[in-house]
């Protein structure tokens, strides 16, 4: 059977805008417009705008939505914002994954509590009826109702360092849309009609929800609206941020960002294997005894009973040279032996090598005159235990590239910054 | 994307259905990508050559450039010995973006036949090449 393939509210402007596109999650998106470089770099070190409609979004509702997210996602509510572990209150995401019986991961998310017992899950393109199966597998009899928003929700992302400088200009009332509003919180509402509904509204009218969250690494927002109103607060946006830099960006340049800012792409650096020994410890709920989950959720079992489970790790390389992830990769140990394969590998472009240490564009102590020529870097999936420093080798058909590994990639990013001081 | 309209082929060079260029200069031969190769792979992060001297026989792979999309072999338009490299790519891969036939060039050859040049696809065979794929 031929499946057709879909298209965002902005695909005519994609198109009509020259970008270089391609299929992926079942959409025809934009890879990039120009430049994937410049796009990348646009983002470090001004505003880049993506269109990001293809995701899916589930809404939850009802008095049992809470005890349905425990029993499915592997975050605890009760117990996952800061280091002091509060409780997900309204106004606050966060991110972890929907896990099956083995452990393996079904899709990542962000989990949204709009109010107590109403919660959007934010899933990847594609997953809307798939999570949604999996939330219905699991509902036994709790009082919980799922809508599932796929294609009725617009998303655009606005990522960079002048992010709030530029939609502070089209926000009615700023001060009241960004105050207190951290990493990983949101304000405001797609539909004004929602119970409750606290708005943030665009100068063109657009009823938005605002969340301080994004797929980059570095500042910025996540817009949740209406998709008619996607066009026209697309182009209000570019337009507000053009002397500033704002560039419209492709599914390139979010690989790249999101690869240096050590952050996994579902189905691909996390999927079909148990979601453990990986870099995205905080997706787990774990506690302060070793071994041990602050809750029981579908896989957990499997996570903690398992002793021979493979790793993952970041890794960067020495130039911007990558191999292929679409054909067959061989990760070697230090010994020369087969160890695993490669996840991701991309060049983040806007990161570079100073002797040893790894520079970005954005670094505030940068060396005079520095310009980046861009690092591979992405991650492995390999049969023992490997420590941040070592060196291994990754293969493809073409060529066998040294890289190292590493806890992180690339350095200053800006995504926690308070937005008080990116005004 | 650009269309084929929008592109660049300059006259006095021969193309390939792999998309390099080759130009006769003075006895050598002048070797690089085309507008519509650069324009295919995006920006180019790097570019790996030969060594000076090195020996290739016609279709053999000489190197390679490297996007941010893949890394996509070069294809020899004609056999030769490799008798200059354009080292400036090093620093500046994005000269085979900007420019392909001029800043941009890859390497130069001396070719073993110097009439196997005029076998290769010529602007307007090119051209009718690249509309019949688009």
């Amino acid at each position: 059977m031929e499946v057709p393939v879909k298209k965002t509210a902005l695909h005519a402007w994609h198109r009509a805008h020259g970008a270089n596109m391609s299929t992926f999650g079942g959409y025809e998106m934009p890879l990039w417009y120009s430049s994937a470089k410049n796009e990348h770099l646009s983002v470090l070190t001004a505003a880049g705008l993506f269109d990001t409609s293809h995701m899916a979004a589930l809404l939850l509702d009802g008095r049992g939505a809470h005890g349905l997210l425990q029993a499915a996602f592997t975050q605890d509510l009760d117990a996952c914002i800061g280091a002091g572990r509060a409780p997900l209150s309204a106004g606050r995401c966060v991110y972890g994954a929907f896990l099956n019986d083995d452990g393996h991961v079904v899709d990542d998310s962000i989990v949204y509590k709009l109010a107590a017992g109403n919660y959007m899950v934010v899933v990847n393109a594609g997953m809307g009826p798939v999570v949604a199966r999996l939330l219905e597998d699991q509902r036994e009899g709790r009082e919980a109702h799922l809508q599932d928003l796929s294609d009725r929700l617009g998303k655009i992302d606005l990522q960079g360092p002048l992010s709030a400088k530029i939609l502070g200009r089209l926000v009615r009332d700023p001060d009241r849309a960004f105050g207190r509003l951290p990493y990983f919180a949101f304000r405001g509402h797609f539909d004004p009609a929602a119970p409750g509904a606290d708005p943030v509204v665009l100068r063109n009218g657009a009823a938005v929800l605002l969340s301080r969250t994004g797929y980059t690494g570095e500042f910025g927002f996540e817009i949740f609206l209406d998709p008619s109103k996607v066009v026209d607060t697309w182009e209000l946006i570019l337009e507000a941020g053009r002397a500033a830099g704002l560039m419209p960006c492709g599914l390139a340049a979010r690989d790249s960002l999101r690869a240096g800012a050590v952050l996994p792409l579902s189905h691909q650096d996390i999927g079909p294997w148990p979601f453990v020994r990986h870099p995205w410890r905080f997706a787990l709920p774990w506690s302060g005894e070793s071994g041990a989950f602050t809750k029981t959720f579908r896989g957990a079992a499997a996570l903690l009973g398992r002793t021979q489970a493979e790793s993952t790790y970041a890794f960067i390389g020495q130039d911007p040279r990558k191999v292929s992830t679409a054909e067959p990769t061989v990760v070697l140990n230090g010994q020369g032996r087969a160890i695993g394969r490669v996840l991701t590998c991309v060049t983040d472009m806007g990161i570079g090598l100073v002797g040893e240490r790894v520079v970005s564009i954005a670094s505030p102590d940068k060396p005079e005159g520095f310009v980046p020529k861009g690092l591979c870097c992405g991650f492995v999936k390999v049969a023992e235990p490997l420590q941040p420093g070592d060196r291994i080798r990754i293969q493809d058909s073409r060529r066998t590239l040294e890289v190292r590994i590493v806890n992180d990639i690339r350095p200053d990013r800006t995504a926690r910054k308070a937005i008080a001081d990116m005004l | 994307m650009k269309a084929i309209s929008e592109l660049n082929f300059p006259e006095g060079v021969y193309y390939t259905e792999d998309h390099e260029w080759a130009q006769a200069r003075n006895g050598s031969v002048r070797i690089g990508i085309s507008d519509y190769a650069q324009d295919q792979l995006g920006d180019i992060v790097f570019v790996e050559l030969p060594a000076m001297g090195a020996a290739f026989k016609k279709g053999a792979a000489f190197g390679s450039v490297e996007s941010v999309k893949a890394v996509s072999e070069l294809y020899m338009p004609v056999a030769g010995k490799v008798t200059a490299v354009n080292t400036g790519l090093e620093a500046a891969p994005e000269k085979v973006n900007q420019t392909p036939y001029g800043d941009g060039w890859m390497i130069d050859i001396q070719p073993g036949d110097p009439s196997e040049i005029q076998a290769l696809l010529s602007r307007e065979a090119y051209l009718e090449k690249l509309k019949g794929q688009s």
